[in-house]
């Protein structure tokens, strides 16, 4: 290796966040074997490594969207006023954990949770009070939402429709990735079949009746939370994306309509050079595979466009203030590696909901990339770059090592059931927390650089015990005005179509209608399709 | 003659998933000789307090994320004095403000941890407690 | 009631087994604590435990890891709820080599059983055991039936090895498979099939079942010796659907009726009780005998001298016992075997 100087050597781990080894230097050796120009190629032109639009950030800035939601409807509404004033361009909606399980904020289990991670929803009452004021038609949303994101939906799409805005001009996401919940967020109500059933219906239904509509967000955010090296995530989204295509072209869909409503999530993580060539595999892994393998004819089925969230996990209790440069860094590498849309955590979120201080120099932080750095002013500018080029290909390799053990196993269902992806993301998980206690891999302030006797200094958002009690308020009064006879037909029917091949979407927008709750939905869905049990693997 | 094993329950009682926390310390604990059983996700108190009795366990450990904290701890301590198992460790972790902390170690909740805690620490905080806690 | 923890001190309390012979959960898993953890504690409970035992079956499941037995272990006990039995479950899970740590994480899969009053679930980590028990399994067993549960499963480690412990410890033997991993062959040379009262083909909705079935059944055949004991029936199930156990508790207790008829739970029980007093002689003869020649540490330092000279232990082995001398006192002299 020509001129480094290799006497002295640190001793520290210069491996990235995920274990890769890394050379001190990378010339335009490591890239001979590369075809470049086919490989990397232009923006905008097959295999997108460069990017997916031919313009990128000069033609539209990514959207800057922060997930957001809390307590009650009235609340998180007030927040969505609060981050569209400061300037952010998309909703993204966070609802509490009894609302991303199916449950109605007065299920017994329900209990204590009511409104604390997100905003609780439990009819369409809740969608006409978290979007008051708010033009569906105007501002494109996302909704963090999977097990009961189909009922979720029509909810939503049941408000919109008494604001009077036409299907057809809604512009958002649906989270609705079953599949990551198996491998890594645990939130299910059935077994997977009829959550993949849900999810087809949901994109025929869309690629007619809300053709702007973004179905899936196939998801590695949360494999990548779960302690998943960057490889795993790369690797398991884009498996779970195959899965979906092959479900929907079995389900009789054309793969022209509902592949170019697909999007993807990635995490931004701290290592940044490493998150960008994710990135970037990604984009050239995809337009390859659909285009190769699954015969897509229509360029817009070959675009991975994803949303990134600047990673959770990197986010310290221990001088909090210290986030905001790591969320600055994270967000950095989600526009170096060509995002769509982004959201930028808060300095407080290891401790709590954002604040709005928070909040707004999260935001703010977009802003300074955006309008100040420079960055993006030119497309892909690290394209051509040695070490990230190889990266990108390190980085394809290695999914692809993963496509064919899963391949092996017998598909992604299979290799959940075996516990495939739990185990390897339990075991890099693992070897990450050792790592640390050893000190081989550092966090400021946390590992090293500690501040003896840190007493926490910056105010946090609580969110009262009242919520829960107004929202159970709230919902019965519901109960009590709608027409409870007609939610009972329409749930019966709802249940009828659950055991045929009906789509159910249709029902279950009439239920929305109704206001028939998210628990009576699930219910009524889990007495056909039964609860899943996982087996747990280590 | 070998100190008696100690013995752990960890579980996620309420609606969240994210275990990747729990699942490391249950890990870490296994490797500094203690015997976990592991309960998983989506346990009410009441199963994690009957599996306790059961198990004869030295330790309880919840992992909470969510927030619901203060009325899974407390609900969980009263079922252990309930059932006579009230003088053994409750402990745990996840995203529980100080001031939630200290009203619950009013309640007799052992000491919490949280994001960035080492897991050296956790496994010495245990040992030292069930070392003075077992008189010889 | 004394917790365990402030009862620290290896003894067993006058209230502890009140509290035990009255029903209480908690006696009885405090009970089973004393007899993991003190083993000289061992005669004195089993004295007390042994003319409250009520027969209780012992069941044991075994097989490599993987194939369900946790599944099947739950299901099995849920029909002989069902059937008005009393079930304990003792589910062992390997203890760490190099940290003496165990991760117990069977009980998890057992979810349908929480909370039922007729089911008392513990976990053990085999620490010293290497036949995938613990060594304290079967008096854990005995804890168990004398409490008044009368189905007793036991879930091995599985490791595939000679399960020779299941075997003593077990009145009957399941034998857990699944198809398409070759444990038909690690079976074999295992000799578990041997072992087997009842082999059960799990995950049958996987390929290469009926290839499996086939191949026990030429198995079994082929190797029908002339022994007491029946050719296992072989079946299979889908554990993870609920399908195929009915049959399977069917054939259990049949099985069972079946042993009792013929003498052979009586003889399992008397085989358990030999085993248990040479195994106590044993330990006891090896106790006095470090006592008396205070030999532990010179046995250490033989073997240091040794792999230096490279010779043989035997003299060194004759000399010991050339120093030993057995005297076997008359029947009611208070004598060495008494306290």
């Amino acid at each position: 290796m020509a001129n480094t100087d290799d006497k002295k050597i640190r001793d520290a781990d210069f491996t990235s966040l995920s274990g890769r080894p890394l050379q001190p230097l990378y010339t335009a050796e490591d890239l001979a074997a590369l075809d470049l120009d086919a490989v990397v190629g232009v923006p905008g032109e097959y295999p997108y490594t460069r990017g997916v639009h031919p313009s990128m950030y000069r033609g539209k800035l990514w959207t800057m969207r922060q997930f957001s939601g809390m307590g009650t409807p009235e609340q998180t509404n007030a927040r969505y006023k609060f981050l569209l004033e400061k300037g952010q361009t998309g909703l993204s909606v966070a609802f509490d954990n009894p609302t991303l399980y199916g449950r109605d904020s007065d299920h017994p289990l329900s209990a204590g949770e009511v409104g604390k991670t997100g905003v609780a929803v439990d009819t369409m009452a809740d969608m006409e009070r978290l979007f008051h004021e708010i033009p569906l038609g105007c501002v494109s949303t996302s909704m963090t939402i999977n097990a009961p994101a189909a009922w979720i939906f029509t909810m939503f799409l049941a408000n919109a429709e008494k604001q009077g805005v036409a299907f057809a001009d809604l512009r958002g996401t649906l989270q609705n990735d079953i599949l990551k919940e198996y491998i890594a967020q645990k939130e299910w109500i059935f077994p997977p079949e009829p959550h993949l059933r849900l999810i087809t219906d949901l994109m025929a239904f869309c690629a007619d009746r809300v053709p702007q509509w973004n179905t899936i967000s196939i998801s590695g955010y949360h494999i990548r939370e779960a302690g998943s090296t960057a490889a795993q995530e790369l690797a398991f989204t884009l498996a779970d994306g195959f899965e979906y295509v092959e479900r929907a072209v079995a389900a009789g869909m054309d793969i022209d309509d509902f592949a170019p409503r697909l999007s993807f999530f990635f995490n931004a993580h701290m290592d940044f050079f490493e998150e960008i060539a994710k990135m970037r595999a990604a984009r050239r892994i995809w337009a390859r595979r659909m285009k190769d393998k699954y015969k897509a004819r229509s360029p817009r089925s070959w675009l991975c466009r994803f949303h990134v969230q600047t990673a959770g996990c990197s986010l310290t209790a221990q001088q909090p203030e210290l986030n905001v440069v790591r969320t600055a860094l994270e967000a950095l590498s989600g526009v170096l590696g060509g995002c769509q849309s982004l959201h930028t955590n808060s300095m407080d979120e290891a401790l709590a909901l954002p604040s709005e201080k928070a909040v707004e120099i999260a935001l703010r932080t977009q802003q300074i990339i955006a309008f100040e750095s420079g960055v993006p002013h030119v497309i892909d500018p690290l394209g051509g770059s040695y070490y990230v080029e190889k990266l990108t290909s390190e980085l394809e390799e290695e999914a692809e090592r993963y496509f064919r053990k899963i391949d092996e196993l017998g598909g992604v269902v299979p290799a959940i059931e075996q516990g495939f992806f739990q185990r390897e993301i339990t075991r890099a998980a693992y070897e990450y927390q050792m790592a640390l206690s050893k000190r081989r891999k550092t966090i400021v302030g946390v590992n090293e650089f500690k501040n003896a006797g840190e007493t926490l200094e910056i105010p946090i958002l609580e969110i009262d015990e009242s919520v829960e009690r107004d929202q159970i308020r709230g919902l019965l009064e519901v109960k009590a005005r709608r027409d409870n006879g007609a939610v009972r037909a329409r749930l019966e029917a709802l249940t009828k179509a659950a055991a045929t091949t009906e789509n159910l979407m249709p029902h279950l927008l009439e239920c929305a209608r109704v206001y028939a709750t998210l628990g009576e939905i699930s219910d009524a869905l889990t007495t056909v399709f039964g609860e899943y049990q996982e087996q747990p693997f280590y | 003659m070998a100190s008696p094993k100690i013995k752990v329950i960890i579980a996620k009682p309420g609606l969240d998933g994210h275990d990747r926390g729990a699942k490391v310390v249950a890990r870490a604990l296994v490797e500094a000789g203690m015997e976990v059983v592991y309960l998983g996700l989506r346990q009410t108190p009441e199963a994690i307090v009957h599996a306790a009795v059961e198990e004869d366990a030295d330790v309880i450990g919840l992992s909470i994320l969510s927030g619901a904290h203060m009325t899974n701890f407390r609900k969980v301590k009263e079922l252990m004095d309930a059932a006579g198992i009230g003088d053994r460790l409750l402990t745990g972790g996840g995203i529980i403000p100080t001031k939630d902390q200290a009203q619950l170690s009013g309640l007799g909740v052992g000491k919490l941890f949280g994001p960035g805690d080492d897991l050296q620490a956790i496994i010495a905080y245990i040992q030292d407690w069930h070392h003075s806690h077992s008189s010889a | 009631m004394k917790s365990k923890i402030n009862a620290g001190r290896a003894s067993l309390s006058p209230e502890l087994w009140d509290n035990f012979f009255k029903g209480s959960r908690l006696a009885c898993a405090c009970l089973i604590t004393q007899v993991e953890n003190y083993p000289a504690l061992l005669p004195e409970i089993r004295d007390r435990l042994i003319p409250r035992l009520r027969g209780a079956v012992r069941i044991g499941i075994t097989g490599p890891p993987g194939v369900g037995k946790s599944t099947v272990t739950a299901l099995l006990a849920r029909r002989a709820v069902k059937a008005g039995r009393k079930v304990g479950i003792i589910a062992v899970d390997p203890s760490s080599p190099f940290s003496g740590g165990a991760f117990l994480g069977d009980r998890v899969r057992m979810q349908g059983l929480i909370g039922d009053p007729n089911v008392f679930i513990r976990s053990q980590a085999s620490r010293d055991g290497h036949g995938g028990l613990s060594p304290t399994t079967p008096a854990v067993a005995d804890v168990f039936d004398a409490f008044g549960l009368d189905r007793i499963l036991i879930e091995t480690v599985g490791v595939g090895q000679a399960e020779l412990d299941v075997m003593n410890s077990a009145d009957l033997v399941v034998l857990v498979l699944q198809p398409g991993t070759g444990d038909v062959i690690q079976a074999l040379k295992a000799g578990i099939i041997e072992v087997a009262d009842l082999v059960l083909v799990n995950k049958a909705d996987m390929p290469g079942v009926d290839g499996l079935l086939d191949a026990l059944k030429f198995l079994f055949d082929m190797s029908a010796k002339p022994k007491a004991k029946p050719v296992p029936p072989v079946l299979s199930a889908s554990a993870l659907q609920d399908q195929g156990l009915d049959e399977v508790y069917a054939a259990l207790e049949r099985l069972i009726e079946g042993h009792a008829r013929s003498g052979l739970l009586r003889e399992k029980k008397r085989a358990r009780i030999e085993d248990e007093i040479k195994t106590a002689i044993q330990r006891d003869l090896w106790d006095k005998f470090q006592t008396a020649a205070g030999t532990g540490a010179d046995i250490a330092s033989a073997a240091e001298r040794l792999v230096d000279d490279g010779g043989s232990p035997y003299p060194y082995i004759r000399g010991l016992g050339a120093r030993i001398h057995l005297e076997f006192q008359p029947e009611g002299s208070h004598g060495k075997y008494g306290r």
